[in-house]
């Protein structure tokens, strides 16, 4: 028993907190807040990189635009929250629609870097522009859910808001399910994702395809920023940390599956809050993002639920 | 259009010669011509450079240039570069303070032991390739400052404060740069530009200026001594076609993590100097966003060429300094108030990817070629 205490000393762990049944309770619902906005930035990361075989680097600030259009309808125009939100899910599908007419379609899909690099030109625009045009100054933007919490126990809430949370993601990624497998847009997103020339060869239009792609992925990437705002505050940088937590879940979960995504995000965010928690590591909450996707591309590169590519030699 | 100079004849000789000593001119009056701060109006907006923002911007330069040995000539995309830059800088820091090291004797601490973890974060990066590596350097780059930050390092690093060095970078009493400034002054015509004399702040800047210069010429000249012979074709045969290497004899592994080694080891130096050039290290400098905009530097610049890295140091450090004063729209009256610089640099760099994926090294050598051409050797003359 000494010997535990003086190891768990090391780690700044207290058996107090450890023992504490209320403590984990609270820090599993809150791990579950939290992962269900990293999974709805992934999902979104997802969709990208299904379609198109990249990374969009410039996911988490088409999020951003997104969640300052849905302040802005709501807060300023006065539209109930949810409608605000869906109206600037609209909006940055549009937009993501004409950046990916733009800047993305002019290069071969099959040349990954120079698209990388034009993501991380796009992210610094549009971060840039945000803080241009609202400044640094923060807001806040109210939940779509009501508050309160239906299950106390203690200090452990379930929240309405982490209902609403988890709830809209599962729905996100059951509507994307029938959506790719039960409609003829879903048909021809999975062709042109499994191979592109053969999908132009049968006559799918690949272009307005992929763009389609975007439009979702900006749309869910909204939605997901709506979700996490209301716990932080609204101001220019916020979708960064968000953008590498979010990157965490979907490699975990594997860059190419949906569902892998939600598991993924829902792990990251359970990690996350219970390891901050109990190893008092609030200044690493970043880091152990940075492991988790670290030991996953080393172990297992395809991640939990991706699937493997063949490359022929 | 000239008539084509044979490569390695005597007229090329003296057309490399002659330009070699115009960059040595320029590079050793700039600092007396802007020792006193160059402060221009263009169309109703004042401009201030200093030779501080110049210094900087040689630091950066040598921060690109090694991030050009591992994503410009080995194709390993690394956008987490700030970190082995802001490790060298709070290395040099940490040592200034508590050891009471000079800035320079740091170096032999730092370019080894960068270089070691540079090989060691290069060896499970073996494993991961192209965009994943990017994924997991990018996300490497976010954390660096809140390791800073952290508890049991924070009495050594400063924290959130950063790090303020003691030591003062002062001017040797044998470096006779007041005198040079004097006579600068007493030339007719442009030395009017030149001060009368240095102050004793304008004196250490300028040395820092020169002492900067002479570190990021040697890094210049001993990365070209290494990719120029077999070490640099073997990692450009790796970017271009790694089975094809592979097969030549090339071994892959060694020479990937050897990248990252030397890599990592030029940017500590580069850390270092920017600790030099600015006396103190906080960990939001070498955040995120410093990746990011080396990325863009070696992209503007030109990956894979030395001359990028140059044109790139310049871009990154001077387009934010010019658009944060620019205050109104250039012959308007419409106020900008902003981060414009980020902006334009994004748009620089989206710009370069369209219309010359080689960037600006790139754009000069066809000019270059055009102007002056040069032939080839025959084979076997």
């Amino acid at each position: 028993m000494n010997g535990l205490t003086s190891l768990l000393g090391v780690f700044d762990i207290s058996l107090d907190k450890l023992s504490n049944g209320e403590l984990w309770l609270a820090q599993f619902f809150r791990g579950l807040s939290d992962g269900a906005t990293y999974a709805s930035v992934a999902l979104a990361l997802v969709m990208i990189y299904k379609s198109t075989g990249f990374i969009n680097f410039a996911q988490g600030s088409l999020a951003l635009l997104g969640v300052y259009l849905a302040y802005i309808f709501s807060v300023e125009q006065g539209l109930p929250v949810a409608v605000a939100v869906v109206c600037a899910m609209v909006a940055s599908s549009a937009v993501a629609m004409f950046v990916e007419r733009v800047f993305i379609r002019p290069f071969p899909p099959d040349h990954v870097l120079p698209l990388v690099i034009v993501t991380l030109g796009l992210l610094l625009i549009i971060d840039s522009a945000v803080g241009i045009v609202w400044g640094f100054r923060t807001r806040s933007l109210p939940s779509m859910f009501p508050s309160g919490a239906p299950i106390e126990w203690g200090i452990a809430q379930l929240t309405w808001r982490t209902i609403g949370n988890l709830g809209t993601v599962f729905a996100v990624v059951g509507l994307l399910y029938l959506l790719l497998s039960r409609t003829k847009v879903g048909l021809a997103f999975r062709a042109v994702s499994s191979n592109l020339e053969s999908a132009r060869l049968v006559g799918i239009r690949v272009g307005p395809t992929l763009g389609f792609g975007w439009a979702l992925a900006a749309a869910i990437g909204t939605l997901g920023g709506a979700l996490v705002v209301p716990d932080l505050l609204l101001e220019p940088s916020i979708m960064l940390r968000v953008l590498i937590f979010s990157l965490a879940a979907a490699a975990l979960g594997g860059l190419d599956s949906l569902v892998g995504a939600v598991i993924g995000g829902l792990v990251v965010g359970l990690a996350r809050n219970l390891l901050v928690t109990f190893l008092d590591l609030s200044e690493l909450a970043l880091a152990t993002a940075v492991a988790v996707i670290l030991v996953v591309l080393l172990v297992r590169p395809t991640g939990l639920f991706g699937s493997t590519t063949v490359e022929r030699v | 259009m000239k008539a084509a100079v044979a490569a390695g004849s005597r007229q090329h000789r003296q057309r490399q010669i002659i330009g070699w000593v115009l960059f040595a001119l320029v590079v050793a009056l700039i600092p007396f011509l802007i020792a006193d701060t160059y402060s221009p109006t263009i169309f109703g907006n004042r401009y201030t450079f200093g030779l501080g923002n110049l210094s900087q911007a040689i630091g950066m330069m040598v921060a690109i240039l090694g991030l050009n040995i591992a994503t410009g000539y080995s194709g390993q995309l690394s956008l987490g570069h700030s970190f082995f830059v802001g490790s060298g800088a709070y290395l040099t820091a940490v040592l200034v303070n508590e050891f009471h090291w000079s800035y320079l004797s740091t170096l032999g601490v730092v370019v080894p032991g960068l270089f070691v973890f540079g090989v060691l974060f290069g060896i499970p990066a073996l494993r991961i390739q192209g965009l994943y590596l990017g994924l997991l350097t990018f996300a490497v780059a976010a954390v660096f400052p809140s390791i800073i930050r952290l508890d049991e390092v924070k009495d050594r690093t400063g924290g959130s404060n950063g790090l303020l060095i003691d030591s003062d970078l002062e001017a040797p009493t044998w470096a006779p740069l007041g005198t040079v400034t004097e006579w600068l002054h007493a030339i007719p015509g442009v030395g009017a530009r030149v001060p009368d004399g240095l102050t004793g702040r304008q004196e250490e800047a300028v040395y820092k200026y020169f002492l900067l210069v002479i570190v990021a010429l040697v890094c210049f000249w001993l990365v070209r001594n290494i990719l120029v012979g077999r070490v640099g074709r073997a990692l450009v045969a790796i970017r271009d076609n790694p089975l094809g290497a592979a097969a030549n004899g090339v071994n892959l592994a060694a020479y990937k993590t050897l990248s990252f080694g030397i890599s990592a080891a030029v940017g500590g130096v580069a850390g270092t100097m920017l600790a030099m050039h600015s006396g103190f290290v906080g960990p939001d400098e070498f955040g995120f966003s410093m990746a990011i905009l080396l990325i863009v530097g070696l992209i503007v610049g030109g990956a894979g060429t030395l001359h990028g890295a140059v044109v790139g140091g310049l871009a990154i450090q001077f387009v934010p300094v010019w658009s944060s004063q620019t205050q109104t729209l250039p012959g308007t009256d419409v106020a900008l108030e902003g981060p414009y610089g980020t902006a334009i640099l994004g748009g620089l760099l989206i710009a370069i990817i369209f219309a010359l994926p080689g960037g600006a090294a790139h754009g000069f050598r066809r000019i270059k070629a055009r102007l002056m051409p040069v032939a080839p050797q025959p084979p076997g003359g």
